[in-house]
């Protein structure tokens, strides 16, 4: 610790502290324009200018300079104040004064600091620039003109999301900001740019002239995508969500969203949304009240009895959960409930919850950065969680974490310093996850692991995975693979992390196992930092496993229902919030289900396909318009409130269910408040207590060693292996409505590789015909270096694309492809 | 360098085919030295004479750096073409002494002439016409020079007769 004086206030800090770092804990204000916290220091803009006693005769830029002992600074001198407003003046000899038109106007740092510092009039003068505005992409503005040169945009697209779309180009006066040959920018879209840019020249197109900065109402949400749990703020007038405010003390992840989180709100206020409830006459769907709707759902639910069936997305609240579970197994009488297709949530339900005893992951992603190895299994782990991404970046690049990837594709993370690929062929990271497991035994690095249950039987169980055995089948090199166990295993804090979901093929709870071994045996569970760290799809995906929105004893699981739905043997099905029709597998199948179900209920903000089929739709709220919790993946429970009040007729789905059950004779807790009490999972937390930020549920494990059952994909031959999975700019099918992610990213499309396409003559943006024996699915090609030849990849969210008519959940699909 | 042509569809012009193979023995050679970017891109443009876009985001995965860095360092640094350039490069000095004694001129004429402005190309790749801040040998003012030939006392006439000379040269 070192001990200095800022403006005569004596303070203690860091030894590695800045001075600027000091003046904060020390209360003192230096204005500055080119520091974030989450930033390295840069010293760029010279706002932040002091005086040290001990370095007299020049001024000090205190974002740049470290404290040392004793030192004694002074920040509002004459001469400081002097040289301060000479760099605003400097600033704004070229920068516009279009305050009236700009967009920043009243969230500026340049107008704000220029007020403070009375530069009413400029000394010099000089032509302002004349850059081209970058108009080139729905999302993101670039005004070069208005720009003060600060580096944040540069540096965050560097440091934090890895992507390096921006660059400082030319020289002296010339200089600007610029993307590779200075065209158009050609990026992720994430606006992390834009959140961090101090002045009007990066700006979101979709706010654009929506509202003054200051006429917004700034309320503290959740996300509402996938199951990060990224905390935001959202914009709010005349009860709409107008955009998404950057604030960077927020959450774990310090404001950083991705470009689902900051740019994906608009489904909230869109004019798609459901105005009022739906009740099929005639054949068609026409309007009708509510209780007209609630009397005939309740009426068909209770004649259907065990019947009936619930399909429910895990991006419904844990208290509407409870409800709806509470509707179906209590009012109903029907223990056919479930979720994610049913399989989505395998990896915790079937794997984790026999290999830990527990249906949840043990570490959490703040563990990603205090960690010393981490090993990603499926490099789609920054598509499917881009925040988690940016964590897992920051730990590599900043904390010297070492990655090593295990995974079917490369990806983005695979390009991080140091990091170590392991790319193998579709459908055995069990089989591989299984020789680095025998590794671990045979080299005597599972030493500790002896006692623990099932530890003989793994090891009998594992007799035929040395990894000479499995390096062809795998499509790897067998020193690669015990290397990669050894580091493993050598390194005091490893984290496995994974994603899950209802895009992933159904052998993720034998993932999950695999992995649990692995942690188990090489001893990293019970330590900051290490253990293993489950991804889950949506943003309440670990909530439906607590409340238990799984099917009760006896009860069919997703696909028993819509098997049951055509056979008969189902009679009303509820669907809530949940787009089988377009996000679970085997397509076909789902639509017969909804054709020949008698009675089917949908539950949504949107009408969606699956919609359409139903004899009832229900109006729903959004996150944004209700009250109660959501668990992120990491057991992390976050409390949200109604920012805005319903949209339309749409009514919050406790209220709604909280009806069904009354109608039906039952009792239904009052508020959510009263519903959390009733979640045993949560018992240990306090809901009155719970903010957007979360708390902790720790899982207490109970470790036992399960072989996993490696099931061989093979490919056909003469047949490509078709993947299926998330895209980065979408999370489920609820970004389809979200206009931000789907302007950037409009349609499914097909990654090849670039020996594949070469030898098929495909060029990016061909169209190409994918097929197998159950139908065809026509796709825009992208070739892509991160495909291995013979495989292809194509993301599952788009109905105007279903790849799930012919993708049936299988590790691995035998495609063909003809132009 | 390799002779075959193909027509640029951003630019309209024609430019060579360009083979990696020459970049990738440039990249072989500096490939594991900490701070290779710059000895690989002056390679490249030793090779290429300028720094195709295509190399660059070739040596961008190569290096596993974003092509934006690279963008950025050769556009920082003056020594770096993005552009083919001629065979003849004629620079104009316009420094203090030269342009005292008629360097405007002398600009206006080779522009006039050739049809080509600062650090342009001529169509048929002969002349690339730079203007640049001084030559340092202001006695000789006004000054140009063309590839390492200096031309000094220069006149309208002597644009004429300097354009003549390397025209009835080959390529």
């Amino acid at each position: 610790m070192v001990t200095l004086t800022i403006d005569d206030k004596q303070v203690t800090v860091e030894k590695n502290a800045t001075i600027f770092d000091a003046a904060k804990v020390a209360g003192v204000n230096i204005p500055i324009l080119c520091h974030d916290k989450k930033l390295k220091p840069f010293g760029a803009c010279r706002m932040c200018l002091v005086e040290v006693e001990q370095m007299k005769g020049r001024l000090i830029p205190a974002c740049t300079t470290p404290v040392t002992e004793g030192m004694i600074v002074r920040s509002t001198t004459e001469s400081v104040e002097k040289a301060r407003k000479l760099v605003l003046e400097l600033l704004m000899l070229n920068h516009p004064l279009d305050c009236p038109v700009c967009d920043k106007g009243g969230d500026c740092e340049l107008q704000n600091l220029a007020y403070d510092h009375k530069v009413n009039v400029n000394r010099l003068s000089d032509e302002k620039f004349h850059h081209e505005i970058d108009y080139n992409n729905p999302l993101i503005e670039r005004d070069q003109n208005r720009c003060v040169l600060c580096g944040k945009c540069v540096r965050i697209c560097d440091e934090i999301v890895s992507r390096g779309a921006l660059t400082f180009m030319n020289r002296g006066i010339e200089t600007k900001i610029g993307t590779e040959f200075d065209g158009p920018l050609n990026c992720e879209f994430c606006g992390s740019c834009i959140s961090v840019c101090p002045v009007g020249a990066l700006l979101a197109r979709p706010f654009k002239f929506k509202a003054r900065f200051w006429a917004l109402q700034k309320k503290s949400s959740v996300c509402g995508y996938c199951g990060t749990g990224c905390s935001l703020t959202l914009g709010v007038k005349d009860n709409k969500v107008l955009t998404t405010v950057y604030d960077e003390n927020q959450g774990f992840h310090n404001g950083q969203l991705c470009v689902r989180g900051r740019f994906g709100y608009q489904f909230i206020n869109s004019d798609k949304r459901l105005k009022s409830p739906l009740i099929r006459k005639n054949g068609e769907l026409v309007e009708a009240g509510w209780d007209e709707a609630l009397e005939l759902v309740a009426a068909r639910l209770k004649s259907a009895g065990t019947a009936a069936a619930a399909l429910a997305t895990p991006r419904m609240t844990n208290e509407e959960l409870l409800l709806l579970k509470q509707l179906m197994i209590k009012e109903v009488g029907s223990p056919n409930i479930d979720h994610s297709a049913g399989y989505g949530h395998a990896a915790l339900t079937a794997g984790l919850a026999k290999s830990f005893g527990v249906a949840a992951a043990p570490s959490t992603i703040l563990d990603i950065q205090k960690s010393d190895l981490l090993l990603v299994v499926k490099s789609d782990a920054y598509e499917t969680h881009p925040v988690v991404g940016f964590e897992i970046n920051m730990a590599v690049k900043n904390k010297g974490v070492k990655l090593h990837i295990l995974s079917d594709k490369r990806g983005k993370l695979g390009k991080l310093p140091g990091a170590t690929v392991l790319v193998h062929a579709p459908g055995t990271e069990v089989t591989l996850l299984n020789a680095m497991a025998k590794v671990l035994i045979d080299e005597n690095l599972a030493s500790g692991a002896v006692a623990i249950t099932g530890y003989t039987e793994l090891c009998a169980g594992l007799a035929g995975f040395a990894p000479e055995q499995v390096a062809d089948q795998c499509g790897v090199n067998a020193e690669a693979i015990r290397q990669m166990a050894r580091d493993y295993a050598a390194a005091d804090k490893a984290l496995i992390v994974f994603p899950t979901g209802l895009a992933y093929p159904v052998q993720d709870a034998q993932v999950a196992h695999a992995v649990a071994n692995l942690a188990i045996l090489a001893g990293k569970l019970g330590k900051e930092g290490s253990g293993l760290l489950v991804l889950q799809e949506k943003n309440n995906s670990q909530g439906a496993v607590d409340v238990g929105f799984v099917p009760a004893t006896g009860g069919l699981d997703a696909r028993a229902i819509l098997d049951g739905c055509v056979s008969g043997s189902i009679k009303t099905l509820l669907i809530a919030g949940e787009n089988p029709l377009v996000s679970y597998p085997n397509q076909t199948n789902v639509r017969e289900a909804l054709q020949n179900v008698e009675f089917l209920v949908v539950a949504d903000l949107f009408l969606t396909e699956t919609a359409k089929q139903a004899d009832v739709v229900l109006p729903v709220c959004s996150y944004a318009e209700k009250e109660g919790t959501f668990t992120a993946t990491d057991r992390r429970v976050q409390k949200v409130q109604p920012v805005i009040s319903p949209v339309a007729q749409s009514r919050p789905e406790f209220k709604m269910y909280g009806d069904l059950i009354r109608i039906l004779g039952g009792q239904a807790p009052a508020t959510p408040a009263d519903a959390f009490v009733e979640i045993p999972a949560y018992a240990v937390l306090s809901y009155a207590s719970l903010s957007t930020e979360g708390a902790f549920v720790p899982a207490s494990v109970s470790s036992q060693l399960v072989l996993p059952k490696c099931s061989v994909s093979v490919v056909e031959t003469g047949k490509l292996a078709l993947l299926v999975g998330a895209a980065l700019y979408h999370c489920g099918t609820l970004s389809q409505f979200g206009e931000g992610p789907l302007s950037v990213c409009p349609e499914g499309y097909l990654e090849i590789s670039r020996s594949d396409a070469a030898r098929m003559k495909i060029v990016d943006n061909d169209e190409v015909a994918v097929s197998t024996a159950s139908g065809t699915v026509r796709l825009k090609a992208r070739v892509s270096p991160r495909m291995s030849e013979g495989i292809v990849f194509s993301p599952y969210h788009f109905a105007g694309n279903p790849i799930n008519q012919i993708w049936s959940g299988a590790a691995v699909t035998s495609v063909t492809i003809s132009k | 360098m390799s002779e075959a042509v193909a027509v640029n569809e951003e630019t309209e012009m024609e430019e060579p085919v360009i083979d990696l193979a020459i970049a990738d023995k440039v990249i072989e050679k500096y490939k594991d030295i900490p701070g290779n970017l710059m000895p690989i891109l002056q390679g490249i443009q030793d090779d290429y004479g300028y720094v195709p876009k295509i190399t660059v985001d070739y040596v961008a995965e190569r290096l596993n750096v974003y092509p934006s860095q690279i963008y950025g360092v050769l556009t920082f640094y003056a020594q770096f073409h993005l552009k083919p350039r001629g065979k003849f490069i004629i620079r104009v000095c316009m420094g203090t002494a030269c342009h005292v004694l008629g360097a405007e001129r002398i600009r206006e004429t080779f522009f006039e002439r050739l049809g080509i402005g600062h650090a342009e190309t001529s169509a048929d790749k002969r002349f690339t016409f730079e203007l640049v801040a001084c030559l340092g040998a202001c006695g000789m003012a006004p000054l140009a020079m063309v590839n390492d030939e200096t031309y000094g006392k220069m006149t309208v006439q002597r644009v004429d007769e300097i354009i003549k000379e390397y025209s009835s040269l080959p390529m």
